[in-house]
């Protein structure tokens, strides 16, 4: 049920009255509401209750060179309908504070708290206004707004580190674990409260890899921007990159050809591919049934040599282009493309099946980290996660993108939230996108791949939205003059589900927890930016 | 005099030098059914031998307990194997003592192992020792009781008259009594060896970790003496699997062609134990931690079945 948006304006005139001060539709699928001031739980509570909607993501702009305000956007969805509602908030420039809405909605808390400590604003009401995107022990700096130079060296860090909460009791200890960790992957601090074994209470700690790459992309021409959006979370760089495109071809109203966008579809669908095969690979193995990972490894392998048979890249980086994708395809290549495909649907049953038969593998994942549906709701929780709690989300339906609209496929729903229906979500997205790359392939791939790309004119806003692997990814630039970005919002699908993690070791054994982790597979680098 | 010499000298020589290569064959032999190429067999020397040569970081916190367990852990796996016949129904130490000495010297050491992992107080190394301790809790009297039904039917809890009884009846093993002991000593041997199903020997996940998590904080000489004497408390306790359930090629002479006729029925036998072991280990997921205990309680009721049904049969 799409709105013009006069009609919009209307009904939210009649209900709130001069707070709205004007809706504008830049794009058909994209509105945006001007309020009058920074008070935006009224219409939060309307839009959410009426109007169906969903908090998508939560941002801020520094607008005082040109406006003296700073902005807040707040970009809802609404069920059903493949428009973005972004309500744009002032908030004074001379009483930076805004009111919070982190105690109703939890999915907004750490955004919030990035606002708080990227720009300076005061998140009033927050439950928990702690630190979070940067360290307790940074200087009083907001390194987001337009006075701070990205040049600027900071001296040494004195102040006090974080202070964990502290779990008391009898019995009850606390484990740290992290920043470093063994193993290859990202830093990130653990607290676990434990009574024994069962896991009492879990404290999280991100943000150990920022890099200030929101501020990077404020410097960069756009065209370079499109390497730095690839590598914003490595697993997920085409992903991102197509995120980034996307946006900038909305501002710059470029319409890309048909053949890049049905490439588009293939190298987001082998992305996914990639790696759900991987993470299947990896919980299966956290339960010590190691030979199906190793088959897994095997698949995975096959796929990114794939990858770099079809791209020059084994994880899809350089191809993401503004205007299209950078580099066509042969005949060749597309037949080695289907070829793989039908070799990898084979071998993928098999594992499967491998999978299938084990039951002590099902005993493990069964049960296992359970997320509720009605938590997972309250957390805003999206993606695989999200999935397989009863969220019935992905963007590549809900807001159609490249040429998604012509592939129909099916989203794969659980209720049960735990381990096994995580493993599940991907099981079934696999069969999906071998389906959807298969239809794409048969499609004509004649003509332009690539558009050339005008200057892209200035002050003009754009969202970009994708269903990475992980989940919902979301681009959010202002364009600027002389080919460069005045802002440019990131939101990884990792920072809405890190609390999931939370709330679904809970109750679990300590033992138990690398394997929950393990089945949400978030990105540190995509969360800390 | 001088044969009984030689055999005690070639029992020790195969623990101490022999009981690498088994855990290597495994870990090899693991690695090509999960279809990777896997490290050289003799891997585990070449790691011995880098430990022994590297320094050792002591966490201040130490104290005597931390430095002394790694010498008890590997001293009481020597011990041990010496008690347990392995090429000939004679065994070197049988003079001291016979299964009750056996059990509780492998619950010395790992006693000392557990107090090494607390004595840091590490987070890690204290949740290593007290999951270790759950499960040797019932571990330990499982084992007792399936040896004391292999004890009652040779009238001796020697493991030479026990080794030397059951060669004298050579298909004793079919009885039900021995084929439930034999279960439950073979399920403790997986717990006690820390394998999977309910240890992950290979995993790098702190938080997973039994064995592992007991012996983080150890380096150098220290983990090398822990790697080396687990790797001999697994021989040892093959060497008890097979010797006292399957005793063929064990003869009760003292010569040297018996002896090496013994050690090669021995080496097939544990081979073939060890690949059994690695199938186990390729076609199950590790337990949840809070079932192991109950694999380990079938274990016991076993040897309590295998000890009634010694009456009844």
């Amino acid at each position: 049920m799409s709105q013009t948006a006069s009609n919009l304006f209307e009904t939210l005139r009649q209900k709130f009255g001069q707070q709205v001060q004007s809706i504008r539709a830049e794009r058909e699928d994209e509105f945006y509401i001007l309020l009058s001031d920074s008070d935006i739980r009224p219409i939060t509570d309307y839009l959410l209750g009426e109007f169906d909607a969903r908090l998508v993501t939560v941002f801020a702009e520094d607008r005082r060179a040109a406006e003296n305000v700073f902005y807040n956007y707040y970009v809802f969805e609404q069920r059903g309908s493949p428009q973005y509602l972004i309500v744009r908030a002032p908030v004074c420039a001379n009483m930076p504070e805004f009111p919070s809405l982190s105690a109703e909605l939890p999915s907004v808390n750490w955004q919030e708290r990035e606002i708080q400590d990227w720009f300076g604003l005061k998140a009033v009401g927050h439950p928990n206004p702690r630190r979070v995107a940067l360290h307790d022990n940074w200087p009083e700096v907001y390194p987001l707004r337009k006075d701070f130079a990205l040049e600027t060296v900071l001296p040494e860090f004195e102040g006090e580190r974080h202070i964990y909460r502290r779990a008391l009791g009898k019995g009850v200890f606390q484990i740290p674990v992290g920043p470093v960790h063994a193993g290859i992957i990202e830093p990130g601090h653990f607290n676990f409260a434990v009574a024994g074994e069962p896991i009492l209470y879990l404290q999280l700690r991100m943000f150990y890899t920022h890099k200030g790459t929101e501020k990077l992309f404020e410097k960069l021409p756009v065209h370079r921007g499109v390497f730095l959006a690839e590598s914003i979370s490595g697993d997920s760089s085409f992903s991102h990159g197509t995120a980034f495109c996307q946006a900038v071809e909305r501002a710059a109203g470029v319409e890309v050809p048909e053949r890049a966008l049905i490439m588009r579809v293939v190298l987001l669908e082998l992305e996914r591919i990639c790696n759900h095969v991987g993470d299947i690979g990896a919980i299966v193995n956290d339960v010590g049934f190691v030979v199906a990972n190793c088959h897994a490894g095997r698949l995975k392998e096959a796929l990114v040599t794939l990858n770099e048979h079809m791209t020059g890249s084994r994880l899809l980086k350089g191809m993401a282009c503004i205007g299209g994708v950078r580099r066509g395809w042969d005949v060749a290549q597309l037949d080695t493309l289907l070829k793989s495909l039908d070799w990898f649907e084979k071998e993928f049953k098999d594992l499967v099946s491998l999978i299938d038969s084990s039951d002590s593998t099902r005993d493990r994942l069964e049960q296992t980290g359970v997320l509720w549906p009605e938590k997972a709701k309250d957390l805003g929780i999206i993606g695989v996660g999200g999935r397989a709690s009863g969220i019935d989300l992905d963007v590549r339906r809900d807001h159609p993108y490249a040429a998604y609209s012509r592939f129909p496929f099916r989203v794969p729903v659980y209720q049960a939230g735990d381990v096994l229906r995580r493993m599940q979500v991907r099981i079934e997205e696999v069969g999906e996108s071998i389906s959807i790359i298969r239809r794409a392939a048969e499609e004509s791939f004649q003509g332009e791949f690539r558009v050339p790309v005008p200057v892209i004119p200035a002050d003009r806003c754009a969202v970009g939205s994708v269903e990475g692997w992980r989940g919902e990814i979301i681009h959010w630039i202002r364009t600027g003059p002389d080919n460069h970005l005045q802002r440019c919002k990131i939101k990884d699908p990792s920072i809405n589900n890190w609390p999931a993690l939370v709330e679904a070791v809970q109750g679990n054994i300590v033992p138990d927890f690398p394997v929950i982790n393990k089945s949400f597979n978030l990105s540190y680098s995509g969360t800390d930016r | 005099m001088i044969q009984v010499i030689a055999n005690s000298g070639l029992q020790l020589l195969v623990l101490l030098l022999v009981a690498p290569l088994f855990s290597g064959i495994i870990k090899t032999l693991k690695a090509r059914l999960q279809t990777r190429r896997g490290p050289c067999v003799f891997q585990f020397y070449r790691d011995l031998l880098k430990l022994f040569r590297k320094g050792m970081v002591i966490p201040e916190t130490a104290s005597w307990i931390f430095s002394g367990a790694p010498y008890v852990y590997f001293t009481t796996a020597i011990l041990v194997g010496l008690m347990i016949p392995m090429t000939t129904t004679y065994a070197p130490f049988s003079l001291f003592g016979g299964v009750l000495a056996v059990i509780y010297l492998l619950a010395f050491g790992r006693f000392f192992l557990a107090l090494g992992g607390l004595d840091t107080g590490s987070s890690f190394g204290g949740l290593g020792s007290s999951r270790e301790m759950t499960i040797s809790a019932i571990a330990e009297p499982a084992m007792m009781l399936a040896l004391f039904t292999v004890a009652l039917g040779a009238n001796s809890t020697n493991l030479s008259e026990m080794a030397g009884a059951a060669v004298s009846q050579s298909w004793r093993f079919l009885a039900p009594s021995q084929m439930l002991a034999f279960a439950a000593v073979f399920i403790v041997l997986i717990a006690e060896t820390g394998r999977i199903p309910v240890d992950n020997p290979a995993t790098h996940l702190e938080l997973t970790m039994i064995h592992e998590a007991m012996i983080l904080e150890y380096s150098g000489l220290y983990l090398a003496l822990i790697e080396w004497g687990a790797s001999i408390r697994q021989l040892v306790l093959m060497t008890l699997l097979v010797n006292t359930f399957f005793p063929y090629g064990l003869s009760s002479e003292q010569t040297l062609f018996a002896a090496g006729m013994g050690l090669c029925f021995y080496f097939a036998k544990v081979l073939l134990l060890a690949v059994f072991i690695v199938l186990i280990e390729t076609t199950n997921a590790k337990l949840r931690l809070f079932r192991v205990p109950e694999l380990l309680m079938v274990a016991f009721i076993l040897g309590a079945l295998a000890l009634i049904s010694t009456f009844l049969f």
